[in-house]
């Protein structure tokens, strides 16, 4: 369990993403868990892995905390709602969104090269000395960071609410949701976007893995070792990025997805 | 022509960066502090020969110092556990109070809906098992 969670966290680290995608398969595909008890087990890691990125990113001033915490009053309430009826569904629908998921997360990530940046919307800065004469900043404005101004909060809005009910349902940090949600809808740099959902992950997991732990959703020996495992992977992930080939990495990611995904699948269909 | 920026603005850009730092600090310290007790409750688990899929206890907060004094796996993995959930809400907490000292009221509305949120969900998951 302790290296499962080891190569969860190192090949989420080493591709972007939380290791959440991978540690519920692995408990209830590899360890026989019930797919809602392997949630709540990966929430704690995404929070674990989180955390540590996080406070990493805000020591360096590169996550916009004042976005991120507008929006995670949203991914709060998304979680909520999630963490609430996640106790409610039948395991085998779990098992189909969760398929559904890699399977979007696969196409994603096989399209990653075609993706193309959009512009990133002029600093608050330069418009306002386009404007004239001082104004009244707006939330916008106040959200908004060095060389980039925020816009399309609703869409943010919704956006964050919809990542906080996938998180409390599929045990995922969400990053999938929100960082092409902030840095394609909402003019934010990738960089400062990928900073800002990592430190979001952290309350939109904690919201829901508060209502696991106290419905009795997380196993303490199964979690113990897999947190560790993750924690150790992730950290060394980290390290080795820039010295691994990240092609070869992604397609053996892309087929173990899909792999995973027809495993659950057929676990849906059960 | 370059703006001059306010001297009470100065201060509260400072101020907030100073809390962005505090808080990564924060985070990273109850991180490692969490790994710290986790691990304890693996090695405990090991030493009493306990296998991870042979189902663990529930949270029971009104015991859990007593199991601690006892050595008790599960007391340190549950330790380790609530520290890891800890961590994120205790950032809102310092972000709040930076917000607070900064009179950013819609921030500090923001930071404590956020921590309403939470608490209505431990409340309604207690209402539940009840």
């Amino acid at each position: 369990m302790l290296c499962g969670g080891a190569a969860a966290g190192a090949f989420g680290s080493l591709l972007g993403l939380g290791g959440g995608i991978l540690i519920v398969p692995l408990l209830t595909l590899g360890f026989g868990l019930p797919l809602r008890e392997a949630v709540g087990v990966s929430l704690i890691c995404v929070i674990m892995t989180s955390s540590a990125a996080a406070g990493v990113y805000l020591e360096r001033h590169v996550a916009n905390l004042r976005l991120g915490m507008t929006l995670e009053l949203f991914t709060a309430i998304g979680a909520l709602v999630g963490g609430s009826i996640a106790f409610l569904l039948d395991e085998r629908l779990l098992s189909l969104l969760f398929a559904a998921l890699l399977l979007y997360v696969a196409a994603t990530m096989a399209r990653a090269r075609t993706v193309q940046p959009i512009p990133e919307t002029p600093a608050a800065t330069e418009l306002d000395a386009l404007a004239g004469p001082a104004r009244t900043p707006t939330t916008l404005d106040r959200l908004s960071g060095d060389g980039y101004r925020v816009r399309h909060l609703g869409r943010g809005v919704v956006g964050a609410t919809g990542a906080g009910v996938a998180s409390a349902l599929l045990g995922i940090g969400g990053g999938i949701i929100k960082v092409p949600l902030m840095h394609l809808s909402m003019g934010v740099p990738l960089r400062v976007a990928t900073a800002t959902s990592n430190m979001m992950i952290g309350i939109t997991a904690a919201a829901s893995a508060v209502i696991y732990v106290v419905r009795g959703g997380i196993d303490p020996y199964v979690a113990g070792p897999t947190a560790i495992g993750v924690f150790l992977g992730a950290t060394a992930g980290s390290r080795l990025a820039h010295r691994v080939d990240l092609r070869y990495l992604r397609i053996l990611f892309i087929v173990v997805l899909v792999y995973t995904a027809i495993q659950m699948l057929l676990r849906g269909a059960r | 022509m370059n703006a001059v920026t306010p001297r009470p603005a100065i201060h509260a850009a400072s101020r907030t960066m100073a809390a962005e730092r505090l808080s990564g600090r924060l985070l990273i310290g109850i991180t490692y502090t969490s790994v710290g007790f986790l691990v304890i409750g693996v090695v405990l688990m090991v030493v009493d020969g306990i296998s991870p899929l042979s189902g663990g206890p529930s949270l029971d907060l009104t015991t859990l110092d007593t199991q601690i004094a006892a050595r008790e796996p599960a007391a340190f993995l549950w330790l380790g556990l609530l520290t890891v959930i800890a961590a994120p809400i205790g950032r809102v907490i310092v972000a709040g109070v930076a917000y607070a000292r900064d009179a950013d009221w819609l921030m500090v509305v923001i930071s404590v809906s956020i921590l309403l949120i939470i608490a209505i969900g431990v409340g309604s998951a207690l209402a539940v098992r009840a």
